[in-house]
């Protein structure tokens, strides 16, 4: 199979570049994932990261034919050839297909993505019934992969003030959680021009996640829930 | 007081434009019935007690629905601070001069009938 990748390797001072390849998938190799992993044996200048190779890390997000999404779910059948690989989009690169995340997470860190509850600890564990816990559906699950903030017009705009959609989903988590107590301190952050009304539902985020979440619900959930809180 | 208000100012933009929808809706279904449409008719609209006001809170409700739009490009778009302030003091002068032009007239109508 033909795939077009990007290159770029500070260290050498070249501009970036896009390189051709031609590689040969083999019995078992289902995804773009196991094609990278036989390019490298090819070409060990070739840098990407991975880890679980099953949708679990959110390590190998890339652009993918345009389209942001994890190597390791991504079919080679009906995969568009040449196969255009980039780094995510908006992200500092470091090499290759390795971008630089620490605004993401910094972003990610900014929400406190930890239960706040200062109450005194009950015995056991801080019990939920099933309604509460399934408050937590299709938010838990993010990997932070950053598909979807890499995805969306306004986190291109304004990385570093704009939490984007990832970041939002999570501080939603912990809005909707039964056992946290700071949901108010919580929207009190959030209620800020930039950190979260930069958003304009484009919905990019949503259309992307490899994981099927849907982060501008979320984005919604939480006017919605700043609107509610001042009427 | 924070210059650049996050909910409040989606509120506005949300509740501007249903009242757009509204008002748009209402005209484009009342206007045909109320030919023929000469200076003299939108005089008596603009001068009536129901015309009036519906006019003005068009026109209020588009200046502030284009207030929120523009100053959202204008953060998104433009960085550096001195430009920032000097293009959202020229869109809020134009947009509260149209809208006063428009209350001035409506009132000059008002009392001349
Ligand atoms: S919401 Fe989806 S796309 Fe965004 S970081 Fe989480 S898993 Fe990745
Ligand atoms: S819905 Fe909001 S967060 Fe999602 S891509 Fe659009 S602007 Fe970005
Ligand atoms: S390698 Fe872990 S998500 Fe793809």
């Amino acid at each position: 199979m033909r795939l077009n990748i990007y290159r770029y390797d500070p260290e050498r001072g070249d501009p970036p570049r896009m390189q051709a390849y031609d590689v040969q998938p083999e019995a078992g190799d289902k995804k773009l994932l196991d094609l990278l992993m036989r390019l490298r044996v090819q070409d060990d200048s070739l840098s990407f990261r991975r880890s679980c190779r099953e949708g679990v890390c959110g390590s190998d997000a890339m652009n993918i034919n345009g389209r942001n999404g994890l190597a390791c779910l991504t079919a080679l059948d009906g995969l568009k050839e040449p196969i255009v690989l980039r780094p995510l989009p908006g992200f500092p690169v470091i090499r290759d297909l390795v971008v630089d995340m620490t605004q993401f997470f910094a972003h990610y860190h900014s929400i406190r993505p930890w239960l706040i509850n200062d109450e005194p600890l009950p015995e056991r564990e801080r019990l939920q019934t099933p309604t509460e816990r399934e408050r937590l559906d299709g938010l838990y699950e993010c990997i932070l992969c950053a598909c979807c903030s890499a995805f969306c017009p306004s986190y291109w705009w304004n990385p570093d003030k704009f939490i984007g959609p990832s970041g939002l989903l999570q501080a939603y988590r912990f809005i909707a959680d039964s056992r946290d107590t700071a949901s108010a301190e919580r929207l009190d952050f959030l209620d800020d021009v930039y950190r979260l009304y930069r958003c304009r539902t484009i919905m990019n985020c949503t259309e992307v996640c490899p994981k099927g979440l849907s982060p501008s619900h979320a984005i919604e959930r939480i006017r919605l829930a700043l609107l509610q809180r001042s009427s | 007081m924070r210059l650049f208000t996050g909910q409040r100012a989606w509120v506005v933009q949300r509740l501007s434009a249903l009242l757009l929808l509204v008002l748009i809706l209402l005209a484009m279904l009342a206007l045909p019935f109320a030919s023929p449409l000469d200076f003299s008719a939108w005089r008596a609209l603009a001068g009536g007690a129901l015309g009036g006001p519906l006019i003005a809170l068009l026109f209020g409700a588009l200046c502030a629905h284009a207030w929120v739009g523009m100053r959202d490009i204008v953060l998104d778009y433009l960085q550096p601070r001195g430009l920032r302030l000097a293009v959202l003091g020229l869109i809020t002068v134009v947009l509260l001069g149209v809208l006063a032009r428009v209350l001035l007239s409506l009132a000059m109508v008002a009392l001349a009938a």
